[in-house]
Order: C-alpha cells, then sequence, then structure tokens
C-alpha cells in the first residue's frame, strides 16, 4: 500500500513537474520577464542513445540516470554497455558505434591534440571527482613497513608518501631490475597521480619521448598499462608489485588479501577531477540538444548520488551500489563496492576510515567542466613528455577551452534550476572557468591554471620550458 | 504377418540409418534391442558403450565437485556443480526480467492494470520478506563478529606475547654483543667470536620475524574467511534486493516510463497547444503555437515509435554469435571452394598461391581481428547512417541482432581463419580425383562446366566437407576470442565482462559459459556431420 501511495505520488509530483515547465513554456511564451527565447523545450534530435562504461563505481552517474529513469525522463532511450579497456572504448566513440562514453579527463584532450587516437572529442560534464586509490603488493607493503616503523600499526598516519619505498626501489635496481607498476591508460588521472605520488618523493618515474611512447625513459619505477579490471589478477601474478586505479580495484585486493591499499588520490590531490562524459565535436555538432538532455540527466545523477541527510550522512549511496553490483554493470560484489562508495575506504582490513569526499559527484561545482581542471592535465602531458615541446600558456587555455563546453552545463544547469531540480548555488554561474590557486597536493606545490608554464617550472622532476 | 515384418524392417532400417548418418551410432544397440534383434548382444553394446561412458561421466562430475572446494587461491575459489548450475539459473532468470521489463514496457490498458496489480502483490511479499531477512542478518553478523573475536583473541594474545618475548631476546642479545665488543677492546675476545655472534643474532632477528608473520597470516585468514553462514545469508540478501529492485524498476516500466503513458502525456501537450493555436489572435502568438504544435506532433510520433532498451542477456549473446559465425563460414566457404578447386584443377594456380597460404594460414586470430577493426572501420565511418547497417536494422530478425561494425569485424575474423582448412581441403579433393574419372571426361568430350559440375564437384564434396566441417569448428573457436577483445556482443563478451567483474559468481558464470560453448560447439559439429555424410558415397565412419 505504501509503495503504491508512494509511487503515485512520484508520479504527481512528475506530472506537476512536467507540467509546469510545459506550462512556463507556452503561458510565459511571449512575456519578456522569464526570459522565455531562452528556454525553448528541447527537440530532441535523437532520441535512442548508446553509452560505453568501463567497469569502475565512478560510471556511476550514467548507470543511475538510465536506473533512476533520469535519461526516462528527459525523452532519451538509453542503452548502457560495458567496453573492454579504454582504447576501445575511445575507438567505439570516435567510430560512432557509441554516442559517447564515460571517459578519462585526459582522453578527450589528449585525443583533441592529438596525442595516441587524434579526434576532437568534447565534455560538457565532469562525472566525479577522487576516487583512486594506488595498492602495493604485500611484499612491497613488508618492505615499506620495514623502512619505516611508524608504518607498523594497524591505523598509520596519512598521507602516507612514498618514501619508504624508496629504497624497495634502489634494492630492486641493485639487482638489475626495476620496480614494476600498473596504471589503467597513457593519459589516464592515474598514470599521472601515480607519477605524482613517486616524483613528490624523488622516485624517477620515467619520461615519455617522441621515440619512447611507453614512457620509461630513465625510470626508477616502470609503469605499464593494464585494465583496471585485471589489475588485482596482476598484482596477484607478480607482473607488477603495485598499482594506481579506480574502485572497486583496490578493494578488491583488500578483500582478496593480495595488495595494501596505501594513499587514494584524495591525499595526492584533494578533490581532484576523474573522469569525463565525452563526445565527439562532430556528435556534439549534431545533436546540440540531445546533449543538453543527456547532461540534464547526468547533473540530476549526480546530485542524487550525493544527496545527504541532516546529518550529512549519505542517504542514497547503498541503493547506488546495489544497482551497480548487477552484472551488467560493475559487477563486483556489493560488499566491495559498498566498502569505498558510503563514505569510507578500507585501506587494511583493520583500518577502515571515514572517506566521506572519496567519490564526490555533485558536490562543491564538480560537475561543472572547469578550463582549470583540463589546464592541469596539459601540464602533466607536457610533464612527463607526452607532449614533445614547450607551449605558451595561450595555448594551455585555447585547448581546453577546444574541449571543455561549459555553455553546454550552464543550458542544461538553467533548466534544471527553472525546474526547481537543483539550487542556485550548485553551479558556478558567472565562472571565467578557472578554479582559485589551490595547493592542497601532497607536496604542496601551488596550482594556479593560469599559470601552466610556472607550475611545469615548479616540479623538480619532469619537464621545464 | 511378412508385410508387416517389412514394414517394421523398413522403420528400423530408416532409424538405424538416421542415426548413423546424424553420427549418433551410439544409439544404434538401442533401436535394435527396440525391434528385438539379439537383446543379449544389444545389452551388451549398451553396458558397455553408453552406461559405462555415463558413469565415467558421473565420476568426473562427482570428483570436480569433491576436488573444487578444496582448492582455492586468493582469487576465489572453483566452483563446484552445484554454483555452475545456479549460475545458468541466475543468468536465465536475468534473462526472463528483461523480457518482463519489456513487455511491461509495451503493454497498454487493462493488460497493464493487471500487470500492476500483481507484481505489486509480489513486491508487498518480498519487502516483508526482506526486513524478516535483514533482522536475520545482523543477527548473524553479531554472532560471526563474536565468533571471529573469540577465535582472534587468542591469535592476537599470541601474537603479543610473541612480539614481547622477540623483543626481550633481541635486547638481551644486543646486551651479550656489547659486552663481547667491550671483551674485544680489553682483548679477552677475539674479533671472530664478535662477527660469528652478530651473524647468529641476525639469523635469530630474521627467524623471530618469520614467527610472527606465520601468526600474523593466521590472523588474516582467519579474518579473510568469514564463515559460510554469513556468507550464505548475504548473498541471499543481496539476491532480495536485486529482485526487489527489480519489481520497483517494473512498476516504473508499468508507470511513468510505460510507453503507452508517455505517449499519453505526449498526446495531452499536443492537445493543450492545439487549443492554443486554435485560440490564438495576433500573428506573432500564431506563429509561435503552430511551431509548437508540430514540435508536439513530433514528439508523439518520435515517442509511439521507441521500443524498450533491452539490456544484453546470455541467450541474446548466444543468438548474436551464431549468426556471427554462421556469416564468416559462409564468407570463408564462398572463397575457400572456387579457390580450393582453382587449386587442385592447376598446378601453376597452387604453386602461386602456396607462398601466400602457408605464410597466412599460422596467423593468430587476434592479429586477424586487430587488422580487420582497421580494415573495416574504415569502409563505415559513420555506421549510424550507412546505408548498410540502416539496411540490416530493417530486416525483421536481423535487426533485433544489433549488426554494427564490431560483429563485421568479429565475422570477417572468423572467416581469415576458417578459410584455410576448407581451401586446403578443397584443393586436396579436387587434385586427388581418379584419373579414370577425368579419362571418361575426356572421351567423352565434356565441356568444362560439365565436368566441374558432373565429375570433380560431385567426387571432392566427401573432403570438401570435410574441410567445411573443421572451418566451422575453427570458425567458432576462434570467434569467441575475437568477441572477447573487440567487445563485440556475444559469448565471447560474455565471458570477459565476467572475467572483468571479478565478483564471487563470475567464476562460476564462465564455467557456466563454457558449457554453453562446448555444447553449441558440438551440435554445429554434428551438423556438419550430417552434411558431410549425406555427400558422401562410402560408408564411412563418422569420426567423432
Amino acid at each position: 500500500m505504501s509503495a503504491k501511495s508512494t509511487f503515485e505520488k512520484l508520479l504527481l509530483c512528475l506530472l506537476a513537474v512536467c507540467l509546469t515547465a510545459a506550462g512556463n513554456n507556452l503561458a510565459f511564451g511571449v512575456e519578456p520577464v522569464a526570459a522565455p527565447e531562452d528556454l525553448p523545450e528541447l527537440e530532441l534530435e535523437k532520441d535512442e542513445l548508446k553509452f560505453g562504461f568501463i567497469k569502475l563505481t565512478d560510471c556511476a552517474p550514467l548507470v543511475i540516470a538510465k536506473e533512476k529513469g533520469f535519461f526516462d525522463e528527459e525523452g532519451l532511450q538509453v542503452e548502457v554497455t560495458p567496453q573492454p579497456n579504454w582504447k576501445q572504448l575511445l575507438d567505439n566513440v570516435i567510430n560512432g558505434e557509441l554516442d559517447g562514453a564515460h571517459m578519462l579527463s585526459g582522453q578527450p584532450l589528449a585525443a583533441t591534440i592529438g596525442f595516441g587516437t587524434k579526434a576532437h572529442i568534447v565534455t560538457a560534464f565532469t562525472m566525479d571527482l577522487n576516487g583512486n586509490g594506488i595498492t602495493v603488493s604485500n611484499d612491497v607493503w613488508d618492505k615499506m613497513v620495514e623502512n619505516d616503523p611508524a608504518l607498523d600499526t594497524p591505523t598509520p598516519q596519512h598521507p602516507i608518501k612514498a618514501d619508504s619505498l624508496k629504497s624497495v626501489v634502489q634494492e630492486k635496481m641493485d639487482d638489475g631490475e626495476k620496480l614494476q607498476m600498473g596504471m589503467v591508460f597513457p593519459v589516464s588521472t592515474h598514470n599521472y597521480e601515480i607519477r605524482y605520488w613517486l616524483a613528490s618523493a624523488g622516485i624517477h618515474p620515467g619520461m615519455y619521448t617522441t621515440e619512447d611512447i611507453k614512457g620509461i625513459t630513465d625510470a626508477q619505477v616502470e609503469l605499464s598499462v593494464t585494465p583496471p579490471p585485471q589489475m588485482p589478477s596482476t598484482l596477484e601474478a607478480g607482473i607488477i608489485s603495485g598499482y594506481c586505479v579506480g574502485e572497486p580495484w583496490n578493494q578488491q585486493a583488500v578483500v582478496k588479501s593480495i595488495g595494501v591499499p596505501v594513499t587514494t588520490n584524495y591525499d595526492i590531490w584533494k578533490n581532484n577531477p576523474e573522469k569525463v562524459f565525452g563526445v565527439t565535436k562532430q556528435w556534439a555538432d549534431d545533436n546540440p540538444n540531445t546533449h543538453v538532455a543527456v547532461v540534464k540527466a547526468l547533473i540530476r545523477a549526480g546530485k542524487w548520488l550525493d544527496e545527504t541527510d541532516a546529518d550529512g550522512k549519505l542517504v542514497n549511496r547503498e541503493e547506488a551500489c546495489r544497482i551497480l553490483s548487477q552484472p551488467n554493470y560493475v559487477g563486483a560484489d556489493f560488499e566491495v563496492i559498498r566498502n569505498s562508495m558510503t563514505g569510507f575506504f578500507v585501506f587494511q582490513r583493520s583500518d577502515k576510515r571515514e572517506m566521506p569526499d572519496f567519490n564526490v559527484f555533485f558536490k562543491y561545482q564538480c560537475t561543472y567542466p572547469w578550463y582549470s581542471d583540463g589546464v592541469w592535465f596539459l601540464t602533466q602531458m607536457r610533464r612527463w613528455g607526452q607532449i614533445s615541446e614547450a607551449k605558451s600558456a595561450a595555448w594551455y587555455d585555447e585547448t581546453a577551452k577546444r574541449v571543455y563546453l561549459p555553455d553546454v552545463y550552464l543550458d542544461a544547469a538553467k533548466r534544471l534550476l527553472a525546474a526547481g531540480l537543483i539550487e542556485e548555488s550548485d553551479v558556478p554561474w558567472d565562472t571565467d572557468g578557472y578554479r582559485p590557486a589551490t595547493s592542497d597536493f601532497i607536496d604542496g606545490l601551488e596550482y594556479d591554471g593560469k599559470k601552466p608554464i610556472e607550475y611545469i617550472n615548479s616540479h623538480a622532476i619532469g619537464n621545464k620550458d | 504377418m511378412s508385410k508387416d515384418d517389412s514394414k517394421m524392417d523398413s522403420v528400423k532400417y530408416g532409424l538405424l540409418k538416421t542415426i548413423d548418418v546424424s553420427g549418433f551410432r551410439v544409439f544404434d544397440p538401442v533401436v535394435r534391442l527396440m525391434f528385438g534383434e539379439e537383446p543379449s548382444k544389444q545389452v551388451g553394446e549398451i553396458v558397455r558403450y553408453m552406461i559405462v561412458p555415463i558413469i565415467f561421466v558421473a565420476f568426473c562430475v562427482g570428483a570436480w565437485a569433491v576436488i573444487a572446494p578444496r582448492h582455492k587461491t586468493k582469487a576465489g575459489r572453483v566452483p563446484d556443480p552445484i554454483q555452475v548450475w545456479d549460475a545458468y539459473t541466475i543468468n536465465d532468470t536475468l534473462h526472463d526480467r528483461e523480457n518482463e521489463k519489456e513487455a511491461d514496457f509495451e503493454s497498454l490498458g487493462e493488460q497493464r492494470e493487471q500487470r500492476i496489480a500483481s507484481v505489486e502483490a509480489t513486491l508487498k511479499e518480498k519487502e516483508a520478506e526482506q526486513v524478516l531477512l535483514k533482522e536475520k542478518l545482523s543477527e548473524v553478523e553479531i554472532s560471526v563478529k563474536s565468533q571471529i573475536d573469540e577465535s582472534l583473541s587468542p591469535l592476537t594474545a599470541r601474537l603479543d606475547a610473541l612480539k614481547v618475548s622477540n623483543k626481550k631476546a633481541e635486547e638481551a642479545r644486543k646486551s651479550k654483543i656489547a659486552t663481547l665488543s667491550e671483551q674485544v677492546i680489553d682483548g679477552t675476545s677475539t674479533e671472530e667470536e664478535l662477527t660469528t655472534l652478530m651473524a647468529k643474532n641476525e639469523k635469530l632477528k630474521d627467524e623471530a620475524k618469520q614467527e610472527e608473520k606465520q601468526v600474523k597470516e593466521l590472523i588474516d585468514d582467519v579474518k579473510s574467511n568469514p564463515p559460510k553462514a554469513l556468507k550464505k545469508t548475504q548473498m541471499a540478501y543481496n539476491a532480495l534486493a536485486i529482485e526487489i529492485a527489480h519489481l520497483n524498476k517494473r512498476l516504473d516500466y508499468l508507470g511513468k516510463s510505460n510507453r503507452g503513458e508517455k505517449v499519453a502525456v505526449a498526446q495531452a501537450g499536443l492537445e493543450k497547444v492545439e487549443e492554443k493555436l486554435k485560440d490564438a489572435e495576433k500573428p506573432a502568438a500564431l506563429l509561435a503555437s503552430a511551431k509548437s504544435v508540430v514540435r508536439s506532433q513530433e514528439k508523439v510520433e518520435r515517442i509511439a515509435g521507441q521500443s524498450y532498451p533491452r539490456g544484453t542477456t546470455i541467450w541474446f549473446q548466444v543468438w548474436r554469435s551464431l549468426f556471427t559465425v554462421f556469416i564468416g563460414f559462409i564468407i570463408a566457404a564462398l572463397v575457400a571452394i572456387p579457390v580450393g578447386i582453382m587449386c587442385g584443377l592447376n598446378r601453376v594456380v597452387m604453386a602461386c598461391l602456396t607462398p601466400i597460404i602457408s605464410i597466412f594460414k599460422p596467423v593468430s586470430p587476434v592479429v586477424w581481428l586487430l587488422i580487420f577493426q582497421i580494415v573495416v572501420g574504415a569502409f563505415f565511418p559513420n555506421p549510424d547512417t550507412h546505408p548498410f547497417f540502416v539496411m540490416m536494422s530493417q530486416i525483421p530478425w536481423i535487426s533485433s541482432l544489433k549488426i554494427n561494425p564490431a560483429m563485421v569485424y568479429s565475422a570477417c575474423t572468423v572467416a581469415m581463419c576458417a578459410l584455410w582448412p576448407a581451401l586446403v581441403n578443397t584443393a586436396l579433393g579436387v587434385s586427388s580425383i581418379d584419373q579414370d574419372h577425368l579419362n571418361v571426361a575426356k572421351v567423352l568430350k565434356l565441356g568444362l562446366w560439365q565436368r566441374l559440375t558432373k565429375i570433380i564437384i560431385p567426387s571432392s564434396l566427401p573432403l570438401v566437407f570435410a574441410g567445411l566441417r573443421i572451418s566451422l569448428g575453427v570458425g567458432w573457436m576462434v570467434l569467441i576470442a575475437a568477441e572477447a577483445l573487440s567487445g563485440s556482443e556475444g559469448l565471447g563478451k560474455y565471458v570477459w565482462d565476467q572475467y572483468q567483474n571479478g565478483g564471487s559468481t563470475s567464476f562460476a558464470n564462465i564455467i557456466f559459459a563454457c558449457f554453453v560453448v562446448g555444447i553449441i560447439g558440438f551440435f554445429l559439429d554434428r551438423m556438419m556431420i550430417v552434411l558431410q555424410r549425406s555427400v558422401s558415397f562410402d560408408d564411412g565412419a563418422a569420426v567423432v
């Protein structure tokens, strides 16, 4: 009975929303007060869409928008299909097999500037902040503990820097080998994060050059690409001794006791951008209204995921974990996904910490496509040699502006605001696209998106311009 | 009487022939027994060739059931037959659920009302069940926790004691070393004694560490292996939660996401704007309303044409894989047979093609897949609007298989790998035709076409089909790998997705898929045997 009545209420609410939205349009159609021409009803160019994702918990906005009916309410029939790896996902978006996809932040940028597959990819929506971890094998962890007795407690002090890893790396090099670690894609956040973490302790993670596209020139630790879901088994097989990956693959290592997560990217850079929703420029140009409708649904999904009660407890995450644990989505066990998605993170079996911001899907105006986020990734590409020659500060700005489309985002947000579905404060309406300078990094360096060259030069290891 | 007998005989031999041709010779004694032919001999054959193999297979399954649970790695446990069977039922349920949701999406009127009522009733039941199960789960959790604590406390105590004693021992050794080093300075002891003592100390230190590590591992073992009862309840609860979510989703598809409902809402909107159009007085307003009428009309039409976005399920993937393999196989046959005949007929052609065949035959399917991905991709720059795919999406049954470039290049990979056995066998079949037959053709002055259709093709058919049978087997094997790599929906992708899921049931799902692939492969092979035997003149036995 209660289920039925809530359902009816929901239906009524929805109808009301639809009607008011439609009513707004029509009733004020000719009155200048409500800025009518700004918000005509969206004429969808395409209503049956296919989106791709990789089996990671941060695909949640896409899955939730589908499962909770946010796409439906925009009149979109959406299929979301898992992709075998990041490269295939990008290829499928480029060849038109997919309309859009859950992408690494670096992917649209790299594709646009032509590092790897070249194609003009754009994004109007940042899917989440944080959400990655660095895990090392039990062996390496034991050695790190040996080097730094302070780590030898069930709950060591965080953030754990890579300093205690240094002698492990040296030992390995003395044996004529190099420590092997995994990351998920050459232009992934994970690659830059694990490099940042290693370099901040003076360990050289290797440079990319025009000849060396594996990025292991001068490396003290060699990084290689492994798709996220294969990380735990590759670690267990001893091919790599550690990795940087998104969830649930760090928790999987804990559950299977094959490794120990030592740090999260929240500690490396507090509230760093992670995944984006990417489409081709061509698609965005051909389907401008559909694009806005998709972003609307995604914003609502993000908001739903970050919904909290009066005590600040995340209320919808448990349900989200249930949905994500279905085999056609992330498919890992519910208990594993829950470990990191409900505001906690399990470092070791004995060390479960509260981390309310481990996954951020809506707070801190994070879904807005910030130019400064794009510039940060570009600076890292330059720092590690993926961009082979020095560029001007203006180039960084222009490139970010070619890829990030805040106009689409703001259009979607405006409509949601008019329908009363988001708050005015949820969106940075008059920003120039650059977040204020921040020094929330593990090594305390300051990043200002408007000064990319200075930022690149401030690092000890890496290219300098 | 005798007429009846001969009739029975013809039925009997008809049946025996069918069994023989289809390659199920093992049932031969069963048929003979039914017709009362030498019962004791038939029973003996049945026991030897049917009962014993069945017992053997049963023994294998039994051995699997016994060994599997004992074989565990950190990545998980090998699933036993029951878990694999469960995987089958779960996958089947997933398929049924998609069907239910699709029907919900399309249901209208009274039928919809009925569906809503029934779903709500089940939902209520399940929710009541969930409350009970939740209580049980928390009870089990508490008891398990106390249980674990109980088994942990002696271990942690042991570890603490060990740490303390090791520390003490080490301090004692250290002081000993200190005194010894003083003695060395005094000259009462030698340096050698000091170094041996230090080496001994290092060794003891390592031993102590090893000891500690062992206890730590024991502790970890206890922590990482929660009792079965907890896992079982957790799984039951998760399954129930997923079912409830499914029921809620169904309600959604019966309610606001139902196609009929959505059309109705859009229709209402349309009527409203139409009224507005009638009432419009000023030309500007008239224009605006007319525009929105057109828009609303389009919207109604668009929504009415929507179809349910089906999630992929294993049975869909099986159909798609079968379709792909047949397309690949047909391409392979269309290329291999003519080329093979040419090779067999003309030694120059054979000499020309030999290097190409020998070089490309051993190339791995993975390489072909990557090559075709690029080659095929170039032909379809925009698959959504490409005429080929548009055409495919209009053919009734095929449109439901969602033909896309990934399928095309998977099929091409299958064709490329399946090509060689058929080609080589055809060439062999043609070149080994009895010279007498060809001489007869010469005497009769048959033209090339007649020679081909009357003599060459008929006499080489058995070998051609033997080649095609190998080709299909190869194609089926290659397809699974190609799909896994290319992400083309199908059994291969199913296996890959399961591997990537890394959940507790993933391994069982993979083994389930292994059986599905095997059983389908078996039937494909039988099908080819039937074809092969029906064109053979000799009565050569079908090889298993």
